[in-house]
């Protein structure tokens, strides 16, 4: 979904960025207080970044200045919140176009909006949301993971569509639409996949974290632990 | 990996000696130049002179250069024709035969011009990334008076990537010598435990680094040796070549604003 360098014109990489910089200034505050609050958060998060990375990283060509692969911002998303994985999400896509020349310094402001804040605000409502209708937590983080990566898709495809609205909106944003679809769906199910293993485990191997941070129940840490 | 030869030219190129703020201001620059040009002819342009500076100056392999030109240039190409068919309106230029589908003029400009801008764009980006070592534009970023929270994070996951990287080799030469990949089921079960061991081991490593580093009086910033460069570092000659080139640019951008191949 990186949108490559010099595909926008100047105008959109100027409105997203305007878009993207107060979520990231308001997720900096929170990622702040966190860590001085619990230190030990820390490794968790860059570990979650470099999650981010290297998911983001494998990418497919599809035929539209962009590309497709896992985002792996749903995982962080449901741990930390939407704003705190959209500092994550810029830090990531910061280091890819400069280290890999994958994606773009102009069109930084695009790809945080649609991978750094849509994934994980829809990830994190996802969990929530099931979470309240008392499913269980690995069917929420599921859905999570692969909606967050189908929605970026479809983020993406609004703002490819809005900078060539060619011959008209709609039509453009179906032509877009029509290709992301192909590569992205099996990719968001196995994106969900591999996320339920990792959280899995980490709720088995370190439930305290999750339920510091909210993540999960304390309940839901009782029953794990009696299981382990 | 390719990352890790990618740093390995960061760190050894025939620019690593040349100011760090000079070679970032350069990239940006150009990049913003080859953003608001209306017309092929500038960010085509900046390509080569992107290109001639990364293999002649910073001596980069011309091999190496090609290799990584050669992913954005087919997805630019890809573009290029995608948009030349699909994202035109008026004249038809080429009629396909198929599908009733047809070249445009417009398409085909828009198209093209695009493509221009993704290579010069991208050839910027690669000046960026062959030039200049991560540890040398952390200390750039911090004199930006980014917060420091998120430099240290960024360093952290920095490292952390090669981390992974290093534990998904390990892990996948271990599970080879034991046949892991011999058939694909094998494989496929094999895949599934290294993807979700990675997580957790990496993560576990990283904490470990962390506790050391904390014992170590570790306070959140990594303390180099070398000091930030001054903006006036750079130093008037090569200040007011940057400023030339720029200059020349725009005027090119101005000059060629209407041009057009059809």
């Amino acid at each position: 979904m990186h949108i490559m360098e010099g595909f926008l014109p100047w105008q959109w990489c100027l409105f997203w960025y305007i878009v993207a910089l107060p979520v990231v200034a308001y997720g900096v505050i929170q990622m702040k207080k966190i860590t001085d609050k619990n230190p030990e958060s820390k490794p968790l998060l860059a570990v979650s970044g470099a999650f981010i990375f290297i998911l983001s990283s494998l990418k497919l060509p599809s035929v539209t200045g962009s590309c497709s692969h896992p985002t792996g911002t749903g995982l962080g998303g449901v741990l930390f919140g939407p704003a705190i994985t959209s500092v994550l999400g810029a830090i990531v896509l910061l280091f890819q176009a400069i280290l890999l020349a994958h994606g773009g310094l102009t069109t930084l402001g695009a790809n945080i909006f649609s991978m750094g804040i849509v994934g994980p605000v829809v990830a994190w409502l996802v969990y929530k949301g099931i979470q309240k209708a008392g499913g269980h937590p690995l069917l929420g983080i599921f859905f999570a993971a692969a909606l967050a990566d189908l929605m970026t898709y479809v983020t993406t495809a609004i703002q490819l569509s809005l900078a060539f609205p060619v011959p008209s909106f709609a039509a453009a944003f179906n032509n877009f639409m029509y290709i992301f679809a192909i590569t992205q769906i099996p990719l968001a199910i196995a994106e969900g996949l591999l996320t339920v293993v990792i959280f899995d485990y980490i709720m088995k191997l370190k439930p305290d974290i999750l339920e510091n941070l909210k993540v999960i129940a304390p309940k839901v840490k009782e029953k794990i632990q009696a299981v382990v | 990996m390719f990352e890790n030869t990618l740093d390995n030219y960061a760190h050894n190129n025939g620019l690593k000696d040349t100011n760090t703020l000079f070679k970032v201001l350069f990239a940006i620059s150009t990049m913003l130049v080859s953003l608001i040009s209306t017309s092929p002819v500038v960010p085509l342009t900046i390509t080569l002179v992107m290109s001639f500076l990364i293999i002649f100056q910073a001596k980069i392999p011309w091999k190496f250069y090609l290799k990584f030109l050669f992913i954005p240039f087919i997805f630019a190409f890809i573009t290029f024709i995608f948009m030349a068919i699909f994202f035109g309106v008026g004249a038809h230029v080429l009629e396909l035969g198929i599908f009733n589908l047809a070249v445009t003029a417009d398409g085909f400009n828009r198209g093209f011009l695009v493509f221009a801008r993704i290579m010069g764009g991208f050839t910027c980006l690669a000046f960026l990334a062959l030039t200049i070592p991560m540890t040398e534009l952390f200390s750039e970023l911090e004199r930006l008076k980014i917060p420091q929270i998120v430099l240290e994070i960024a360093m952290l996951m920095y490292r952390y990537i090669f981390v992974f990287l290093d534990e998904a080799m390990n892990m996948y030469h271990a599970q080879e010598t034991r046949m892991g990949y011999i058939s694909l089921k094998k494989s496929f079960k094999s895949m599934g435990m290294l993807g979700s061991n990675l997580f957790i081991r990496t993560w576990f490593k990283g904490e470990k680094s962390y506790l050391a580093m904390q014992s170590r009086c570790y306070d959140g910033s990594i303390k180099t040796l070398k000091e930030p460069e001054e903006l006036r570092s750079i130093g008037a000659h090569n200040f007011s070549l940057l400023i030339t080139f720029e200059a020349l640019l725009l005027v090119g951008v101005y000059l060629t604003g209407s041009f057009r191949i059809f």
